[in-house]
């Protein structure tokens, strides 16, 4: 990937651009600290996110986030 | 993972194909527009239109920030970043939107202290690290984006930050929608609705298409079947004499939105009476600014931004792309002068762009569309 390519690469694999309103990724719960949870994607690349605008999280739960704050939370694994 | 594998199967993919098929009247040809650049990368990555009949036609809309963010707005933000001792951050794709002249990669290649984040939270960190220097952060996005932006903001403010501000550019997804469905040179049959906005702002704000412009919504999720089962509800509406909102994205969105995320949006931002859009020109309350309660944060208060105009390149024909007027390879400059690497438009600059998608996935395996 060359270096235009890998700017734009905001989303790891997906090849979105993170400006795109509707760009969020799904992501499960690892840790709990205060107003962050730390999440793992798709890859198992880990990311801290803020879970300020989803009601409670428990670890294990999978959240929706955009641009590092998570937008929604799906609930637990079914 | 749960929610993406399921919803990639090919073989539920072409069952729904088949179904598309038997529900589409072949006596009518139904246009229905993708409203955002997220759902139009998908249908290119997995060549979702080579499923569908060929009076079932997909066109792409205005929904991708970067593609709309006029040239003005890319310079005012340049001269920002030129300013002594400031560190100006930004999502990546923005590095390379043309401004006029430049880009901000140019800007950064000739000193500026540009910087790429991933979240505007990390801008925020950023300006920890830095007391003694201003930071701004460029913001710009449709509604799924305005409340990290928003939060952010809301942090600045109890942590008492005073070298963070913010360039503010986001958008609004509805007045646009309401100038294409007013504009004369456009006929569409149905609209596939932006699943993550409507995350933030519900299904309810959409009402307004099938109330006021007789025209069936589905608001849809962004894996392939997802798309495909939008495009079969959109289908069976007009089959079955409908026009509603209906919502295939039930596992995410839902009709209120997230209660949370509007609430800071309501704090940290107010409508801007006018705001440019590539493409479309000036539209009333189409874009967010600062509150008063933020004024303190906004980096157009803040410093000296020349506030530029300037009119789109006569070449490119992004704002035609936009409207769904014409098809990304009939612009004159597709692939020739505009490409990903030598962008001239903003719809060949991100990967949410109708141009960038349809280059970097259909351009060798179309018919031969071009004109």
């Amino acid at each position: 990937m060359n270096q235009d390519a890998a700017l734009t690469d905001c989303a790891p694999g997906e090849r979105h651009c993170i400006t795109c309103g509707d760009a969020a990724s799904v992501m499960r719960v690892l840790e709990l600290d205060h107003d962050t949870a730390l999440c793992a994607d798709l890859d198992d690349a880990a990311q801290r996110v803020a879970i300020d605008l989803v009601g409670p999280v428990a670890v294990g739960d999978e959240l929706l986030v955009h641009a590092g704050v998570a937008i929604r939370a799906l609930g637990g694994p079914a | 993972m749960r929610y993406v594998d399921e919803f990639r199967d090919a073989q539920l993919g072409q069952a729904l194909a088949a179904e598309i098929l038997a529900a589409a009247d072949p006596g009518r040809h139904l246009k229905l527009m993708e409203i955002c650049g997220g759902h139009t990368h998908s249908i290119y990555k997995y060549s979702l239109g080579d499923l569908l009949p060929a009076n079932v036609e997909l066109v792409h809309g205005p929904g991708c920030p970067v593609c709309v963010i006029p040239m003005g707005r890319v310079d005012d933000g340049i001269a920002l970043a030129r300013t002594d001792g400031l560190i100006f951050t930004c999502f990546g794709d923005m590095l390379r939107v043309p401004g006029s002249e430049q880009t901000l990669l140019d800007a950064k290649a000739q000193g500026a202290d540009v910087r790429m984040v991933y979240s505007p939270l990390d801008a925020l960190a950023i300006a920890r690290k830095n007391p003694d220097r201003e930071v701004v952060f460029f913001a710009i996005g449709f509604e799924t984006t305005a409340p990290s932006t928003a939060l952010t903001l809301r942090r600045a403010k109890a942590e008492g930050m005073a070298n963070f501000t913010c360039m503010c550019n986001h958008v609004t997804i509805v007045p646009p929608l309401r100038a294409l469905l007013e504009s004369p040179d456009l006929r569409l049959d149905g609209f596939v609705g932006p699943g993550h906005v409507c995350t933030i702002v519900g299904t309810r704000l959409f009402e307004f298409i099938p109330a006021d412009y007789g025209r069936p919504i589905v608001i849809s999720g962004f894996e392939p079947l997802d798309i495909l089962q939008s495009i079969l509800m959109l289908v069976r509406q007009h089959r079955d004499g409908r026009c509603e909102v209906e919502n295939q994205y039930t596992r995410v969105v839902p009709r209120d939105g997230n209660p949370r995320a509007l609430e800071v949006m309501a704090e940290v931002f107010e409508l801007r009476p006018h705001f440019e859009w590539r493409g479309l020109g000036s539209i009333p309350h189409s874009a967010l600014g600062l509150s008063e309660a933020y004024r303190e944060f906004d980096a157009e208060r803040r410093f000296d931004v020349p506030g530029v105009s300037v009119a789109d390149p006569k070449a490119c024909q992004c704002g035609e792309v936009l409207k769904g007027v014409i098809k990304p390879w009939e612009c004159r400059v597709f692939g020739t002068a505009c490409t990903p690497e030598h962008a001239i438009g903003t719809c060949m600059v991100s990967p949410e762009g109708a141009c960038a998608a349809y280059y970097n996935y259909g351009r060798l395996a179309a018919p031969k569309q071009a004109v």
